[in-house]
Parts: C-alpha cells; sequence; structure tokens
C-alpha cells in the first residue's frame, strides 16, 4: 500500500491520540520493558540500539533513548536505517532498580540480534524482575 | 579438580522449542576486570547432554564482581541446521556475595529466551 493511498485511508477514520504523519512512520523495530515482579511497565529505564559494523564487528551507537509510562520507547530506528545486519538492545537495569532503592542481579541487559529481512515488523519486549528476565521476538 | 557439588556456579541450557536439553552448546565465562574496563575469559566449555555445564569456576576464583557468561546460541541451532535470531546471549550478573551458590539456567528457543537466578 502506498504513503499516500494510506494518508487518504486514515483521513476517513476517527483521528486518535497518535496519528502517525508520513514523515514519522512507526518504527519498524519496537520494544516494551515489563516489571514482572510488580505487575508495572518498566517505566524510565534507559536503553539504546546499537548495530554491529559487519566488517571491524563494533557496535555504532543508533539511539539513546527512555521508556515512557507505558514501558515503550517509540522512534528506536527508521525503515531508512533499519537495514540488515547484527543489532543490539542495552537496557540499565540495575541503574532502574536503583531509582526504586533495590539492588539487580543484571547490571545492564544486552539482547543481541540478527536482522535478516528489515521489512518486517520487530517487537523485542523485555519482561524483567530483579533475579530474571525474558524476551522473545514479536512483530 | 574441584566438584560439580562445590561449583558455586552452575548452568543449564533448555531448548524450549523441542523440549529438550541443550545439549553440546559452546559457552563461556569472563569477568570484568573494575581496573581495566575489560572483560577477561575464565573457562570455556560445552554442555553435556542434559544441557549443564557443571564446573565453570572454582570456589577460590569466584570473587565478588561482575561475571557474564556467554552462549553460542547461533552456533548450536546452526548445528540442527536451524537458525536463530539470537547470535548468542549474553548473561551478565553480578556476584556480591560468593558463598552461595548460583545457578544461571537458559531457556531457550529460537526465537525467545529466558534466564533467572536459581541456586
Amino acid at each position: 500500500m502506498s504513503a499516500f493511498r494510506l494518508q487518504q485511508l486514515k483521513g476517513h477514520i476517527l483521528p486518535e491520540n497518535k496519528i502517525t504523519t508520513m514523515a514519522g512512520s512507526p518504527s519498524p523495530l519496537t520494544t516494551h520493558v515489563l516489571n514482572t515482579a510488580m505487575g508495572v511497565p518498566g517505566s524510565n529505564m534507559s536503553l539504546s540500539l546499537h548495530r554491529q559494523d559487519p566488517l571491524t564487528k563494533a557496535w555504532n551507537l543508533i539511539t539513546t533513548g527512555i521508556t515512557n509510562d507505558d514501558g515503550r520507547c517509540p522512534g528506536l530506528i527508521t525503515t531508512q536505517l533499519f537495514t540488515s545486519g547484527v543489532y543490539k538492545l542495552h537496557f540499565e537495569t540495575a541503574q532502574y532498580w536503583a531509582s526504586r532503592g533495590e539492588a539487580s542481579f543484571y547490571p545492564y541487559v544486552e539482547i543481541v540480534f540478527t536482522i535478516n529481512e528489515p521489512g518486517q515488523k520487530y517487537h523485542i519486549p523485555l519482561l524483567l524482575s530483579r533475579f530474571s528476565y525474558s524476551t522473545y521476538r514479536g512483530s | 579438580m574441584a566438584a560439580a557439588e562445590s561449583s558455586p556456579l552452575t548452568t543449564h541450557v533448555l531448548n524450549t522449542g523441542d523440549g529438550i536439553p541443550g545439549a553440546k552448546m559452546a559457552l563461556s565465562l569472563h569477568r570484568l576486570d573494575s581496573q581495566l574496563m575489560i572483560w577477561t575469559m575464565l573457562n570455556v566449555g560445552t554442555t553435556n547432554e542434559d544441557g549443564r555445564c557443571s564446573v565453570l569456576i572454582s570456589r577460590e576464583a569466584f570473587t565478588p564482581g561482575m561475571y557474564k557468561l556467554r552462549f553460542e546460541t547461533g552456533a548450536y541451532w546452526e548445528s540442527l541446521d536451524q537458525t536463530c535470531f539470537y547470535p548468542y546471549v549474553e548473561v551478565v550478573f553480578t556476584i556480591s556475595d560468593p558463598d552461595q551458590r548460583f545457578h544461571l539456567p537458559l531457556l531457550m528457543s529460537r526465537f525467545s529466551y529466558s534466564t533467572y537466578r536459581g541456586s
């Protein structure tokens, strides 16, 4: 579907809180931090997205951000920048727990993943407690 | 050689996608040199048929600090002729009280994984 056609369709729909303009397409890569110990979103957690240089294997920083009240961080990357490659999401977990006056077993969590089809949507959540975490590839 | 029972740090890899132990997975243990801020590799190993790697470090060497367990998940799934979303998994953790026992399993499939601190 062309961007123009999409914009036409959106004009027929009642406006929601977040309308994405043609210039601000939603990020093809999203994350969601959940504090499973307390049953709340993992809000105000610092994170960063990096891509690995295929030749040097060095990590290049793409974006830094902080999760919002819902534990999400929109705008991680644009479709133009989202090329095939190896990426990592770095979450400042100990800093997050320290801001709540608690220690954490994990100083940080890094999730390293391979993108072969950048045309797809990738949702990479982090479900986290002080002593455990899990992640999965969603869409 | 330290007996498995007294090893302060153990791991267990489970292939939750197939419901079997994650056998013959290469892994390595590293400690962060807090002065130089670089990782030092302490040990390399391979999980056995039960997905376990019981003797990762001796109690004497297990000092407080920041460690990481690196699991070669990409190579593991490749040996099963499958792709994996995660080329490797690194679990970074802080040891404050090395007198305790720490069991760090990795439950993983091609598109998900989880870990927790057990004992």
